[in-house]
């Protein structure tokens, strides 16, 4: 395959304006020279197409009854014709934005959305992923009280712990169990890990009574469009992770980190931000703002080294809310409320124990009559992706708007068998 | 009117009965470009000669403020949380900074006078 | 100008229908979602009107310096989809999930074959986290030798994120000019290099685009003094199939799937990092590892000594098909494309180095930087909005921060000789302007909108919309 349309002639013009005689003179400084390169020979189109797609066929294909951080909600064939537009998949970062006002008017219609939804301020136009955006928090949280101290809720997914526990060894910060005077932040998932949707009022009132910031943490933003607003339970911020607005799976990404704060908070937002403004003639436009929170001006004395957002899929995840709209993003949580309730009543009904403690959302823990091996194995066989193994027969078993009531009954029975 | 002196830093200093004012330069503010936003530090907060007290944005910069003397804050200029632009337009005298109290008011003497600021501002133009 | 918020009509249904409302106590519930909903027509004309406000690299020439914006093969886009990869989920157990493990394996193995590391790790999602994730891996490994080690020495060319990557990490940031064949100084550093230094961080070539002079003695001194050697390795388009930064003395080097190895910008994301270590700092890598043991692919997150995890899952995986996807299709021919972007660079700058002012009068690598301080103050800002008037994208401006009236350029191997010369002819026809008119380039773009008031946004912000209702 050819992506360089130089013709031998080009080149050997191009060398003499240069001064060189080969291509090789060219490059003699770049030192020491490689002796050999072990990779096997160019693939035209065809051949590589035939190889990739033979490794995507070595994946099963499943029906999913698994979240954890990763959502099968269903994508509207309308956004993958819209983000594909080469005129947004191959732009840059818009640092020229009288070149680029198409994806600021998104980015800036994605902050306003995660807005409304999360009952916040102001948010930011995406980070890497949810994860990472806790981590974000976690040193945001920090710069502004000045503490050094993280304190996690139980129920927080296992990775996103994982991962804040690597950022605050690199960052010198502690995660403890206690809130004190020297917590920075108090981090609860709702819903949790285990699909608990819990009230954090009283975690944040204890949060505040020590002035460290509460951070809400969340998975599956769909929940967002029944459940009451972190912001209106008085969080400081709210950090999730956007793949449930429209994103594939993808085998764990790329996903799509979302940030939001209460107004106080602005100016310590990472990453990038859109903001409105207008031209000499008074023409509305857009623009990245507050710029000089970022590394490119602060290096050394910036909070956060963030470069890349996911601007792609704020672009996705923001023609799926648009898309959907309120009856729509209504209609996909309340679908995926009722199938992960009804599969849990056909599930207690047939043996499992149920073990959440409170009202759960799309995402539940069973445990299980059977090694919970062999549960997900049968299933496996009947190509249904069970759930989530966790410890003790436990598995964690999540529903949405995809999974249709002949899809239940046939989970039910792969495992009564 | 008290004689002002200056830091290499661009701050200028000016004395007034016990305490003292504390803003940036012409200089400085030109070559910050327009002024965005500045991150003012707590009242009654204290500082030591050189330590960062405050930090000011522009569009295209960030500039660290140093304190410089040993003190304690005592009154803010909380206008500029609102119009920053203030240190652009009247870097001298709306745009003024903090004001200190200092604890050792000899450090001010080694401070620059405004003929050797001048020459060190002269010095960076080429 | 509208917002999708401005629109306000009847949406088609999407997904099965209606629900009825859920159960679940007062205290939790939502009460307003102050959300319309938007007809599919009306979507589709919104979001397409918007592209036609875009530019990208399928619209025309976008020499941006170390983005590397060479064209975006759509063949990968399409792999990428497949079914196979993108229906996928990240939790289903290695034995199902046999060919994306291997297409993870297979890329790490092609990068580790390039740039002759031992071990490379794809969970990162962006450079500037391969950094963090290098920083933290040379913190935990002198810990564990016991080794005081507080700084770490980038030159001052360097990108933002070298420097806000060691504050992060609380190291302190040791910076060395660049002397005026633009290498990073040797005798400032000789005087700075010492046992107290954790990591040397070097972009090669470096953000003017210049292949490090000193690299051996700067290598030589480092590991003398034991200090890891980091490559920053934006700029490997110059080096491919033409020289191994683990050849060059490098411990650790990161590459950008979405700048050398053609995954899509995306208006600023989503990217992929790889960072590449060699053996002795394999084990620190993030866990999981992909593993092929008797012809199967496994996770192994027995790694005792890892610094934990970057990324809830592997790593961008959608990002890494189209990057293995990339390396196949060049295969061993890969250093043509290193050949030809340097070629692309040294002939724009051979055009235009009569024009401009330049820095540093060397061959380039596969960027090339010029300043126009000659035309005054401002001038840079200027000629990149007109730019924006002849249809073409500016180049990266005011960066690096050593150069007055800085312009980066990076052409890249897929920009044809024509496009190249009528790049060249525009930028001249501007400089004529800023003499013969300069009010035309003072105030352009003359696009609507026009040259838009950043001071304002800053100032005034308005950063979200408002519903009426609040």
């Amino acid at each position: 395959m050819n992506f360089i349309p130089h013709t031998k002639e080009d080149i050997s013009k191009m060398l003499s304006v240069v001064g060189c005689s080969t291509l090789d003179e060219l490059v003699s400084e770049f030192k020491p020279r490689l002796s050999e390169l072990k990779i096997d020979r160019p693939l035209s189109e065809m051949e590589l197409v035939s190889y990739i797609t033979n490794l995507s066929e070595k994946n099963s294909q499943m029906k999913y009854f698994a979240g954890g951080g990763s959502y099968d909600h269903y994508i509207p064939s309308v956004i993958n014709h819209l983000v594909s537009r080469g005129e947004f998949l191959t732009s840059y970062t818009p640092y020229q934005p009288e070149a680029s006002q198409g994806v600021l008017q998104i980015l800036y219609e994605f902050q306003s959305f995660i807005c409304l939804l999360t009952g916040m301020d102001v948010s930011n136009a995406s980070l890497y992923d949810g994860a990472s955006a806790l981590a974000e928090a976690a040193l945001l949280s920090s710069a502004y009280t000045k503490r050094k101290d993280v304190f996690v809720d139980d129920g927080l997914n296992p990775a996103y712990l994982k991962v804040l526990q690597t950022y605050c060894d690199g960052t010198e910060l502690t995660i403890t169990n206690t809130i004190d005077e020297n917590t920075a932040c108090v981090i609860s998932q709702t819903p949790d890990f285990y699909g608990n949707i819990k009230n954090p009022q009283g975690l944040i009132e204890k949060a505040h009574q020590y002035n460290a910031l509460f951070i809400n943490c969340i998975s599956d933003p769909t929940s967002l469009a029944i459940l009451k607003t972190p912001g209106e339970f008085g969080a400081d911020v709210v950090v999730g992770e956007g793949q449930a607005f429209g994103i594939p799976k993808s085998f764990g990404g790329p996903y799509l980190g979302f940030i939001a704060v209460k107004q106080f908070l602005t100016k310590k937002l990472p990453g990038r931000i859109v903001g409105m403004t207008t031209d000499d003639q008074g023409n509305e436009g857009f623009v990245l703002t507050l710029q000089a929170r970022e590394q490119f001006i602060r290096r050394e004395r910036a909070t956060s080294n963030i470069t890349t957002n996911q601007t792609l899929l704020a672009l996705t995840a923001t023609i799926y809310l648009a898309l959907l709209g309120k009856s729509g993003l209504q209609n996909v949580a309340r679908a995926s409320y009722h199938r992960a309730h009804l599969l849990h009543e056909k599930l207690r009904k047939n043996g499992f124990e149920s073990v959440n403690t409170n009202p759960f959302y799309n995402e539940f823990i069973v445990k299980s009559p059977k090694a919970s091996e062999k549960i997900i194995a049968d299933l496996m066989e009947h190509n249904i992706f069970g759930g989530i193994d966790i410890e003790d027969n436990k598995l964690l078993i999540c529903c949405t708007e995809k999974n249709s009531l002949q899809d239940i009954d046939s989970y039910i029975s792969a495992v009564i068998k | 009117m008290a004689e002002k002196k200056f830091t290499k830093e661009h701050e200028w200093i000016e004395k007034s009965d016990q305490i003292i004012i504390i803003g940036i330069t012409e200089f400085a503010q030109d070559q910050l470009g327009d002024i965005v936003s500045i991150e003012l530090p707590q009242v009654a907060s204290s500082f030591k000669q050189n330590d960062v007290m405050a930090i000011i944005d522009s569009v295209k910069a960030s500039s660290d403020i140093y304190c410089p003397v040993d003190g304690e804050i005592i009154e803010i200029n909380e206008k500029l949380l609102e119009h920053p632009e203030l240190i652009n337009q009247s870097p001298y005298e709306e745009g003024w900074i903090v004001k200190i109290k200092p604890n050792n008011p000899e450090q001010i003497d080694s401070l620059l006078s405004k003929e050797q600021y001048d020459e060190l501002v002269g010095q960076s133009k080429e | 100008m509208k917002l999708i918020f401005d629109y306000n009509q009847s949406n088609t249904e999407h997904t099965p229908s209606q629900e009825k409302d859920v159960d679940l106590p007062e205290e939790l519930k939502r009460i307003s979602l102050p959300l319309h909903d938007v007809n599919e027509i009306q979507i589709i004309r919104h979001y397409t009107e918007l592209s036609r406000k875009n530019y990208g690299i399928d619209t025309n020439f976008y020499p941006l310096g170390s983005c590397t914006m060479k064209y975006n093969p759509r063949v990968n886009e399409d792999l990428a989809k497949l079914p196979g990869f993108s229906d996928l989920h990240p939790h289903m157990p290695a034995s199902h999930v046999q060919g994306a493990l291997q297409v993870i394996w297979e890329l790490e193995e092609n990068l580790k074959e390039i740039t002759g590391m031992d071990a490379f790790s794809l969970q990162p999602s962006a450079g500037s986290q391969c950094e963090l994730l290098g920083v933290m891996i040379a913190k935990k490994y002198f810990a564990e030798k016991n080794e005081s080690r507080t700084k770490i020495i980038i030159p001052d060319s360097a990108h933002g994120t070298n420097p806000a990557t060691a504050a992060m990490c609380k190291f302190q940031t040791v910076t060395i000019p660049t002397d005026d064949r633009g290498n990073m100084d040797i005798d400032e550093f000789k005087k700075v290099i010492g046992k107290d230094v954790a990591v040397v961080m070097i972009t090669n070539p470096n953000t003017l685009g210049l292949y490090e002079e000193n690299l051996s003695e700067i290598k030589d001194l480092a590991k003398e003094n034991g200090a890891l050697m980091y490559c920053d390795g934006a700029n490997m388009n110059a080096l491919l199939g033409i020289s191994k930064p683990a050849d060059q003395g490098f411990d650790m080097m990161h590459l950008n799937l979405h700048k050398t190895f053609s995954t899509p910008h995306g208006g600023g994301g989503p990217g992929g990092g790889a960072l590449g270590v060699r053996s002795f700092l394999e084990d620190y890598l993030p866990v999981p590892r992909i593993k092929k043991e008797n012809e199967q692919f496994v996770f192994d997150y027995n790694k005792e000594k890892s610094v934990g995890k970057l990324h809830s899952f592997y790593g961008n995986f959608g990002i890494i098909v189209r990057a293995l996807s990339y390396l196949k299709s060049w295969g061993s021919d890969i250093q043509k494309v290193s050949q030809i972007a340097v070629l692309n660079a040294n002939y724009l700058f051979s055009l235009l180095k009569e024009d401009f002012d330049v820095p540093y009068d060397r061959r380039c690598a596969h960027e090339f930087v010029i300043s126009a301080k000659n035309f005054g103050e401002k001038s840079t800002i200027n000629i990149a909005k007109r730019i924006i008037d002849y249809g073409f994208h500016a180049p990266t401006i005011y960066f690096p921060l050593i150069v007055k009236e800085a312009l980066m350029i990076e052409p890249t191997e897929t920009e044809s000789k024509e496009t190249l010369d009528e790049f060249a002819k525009v930028l001249k026809t501007i400089i004529k302007e800023l003499r013969e008119d300069p009010e035309l380039v003072k105030n352009a773009p003359h696009t609507t909108p026009g040259r838009l008031d950043e001071v304002k946004a800053a100032r005034k912000l308005n950063l979200r919309w408002m519903p009426k209702e609040s």
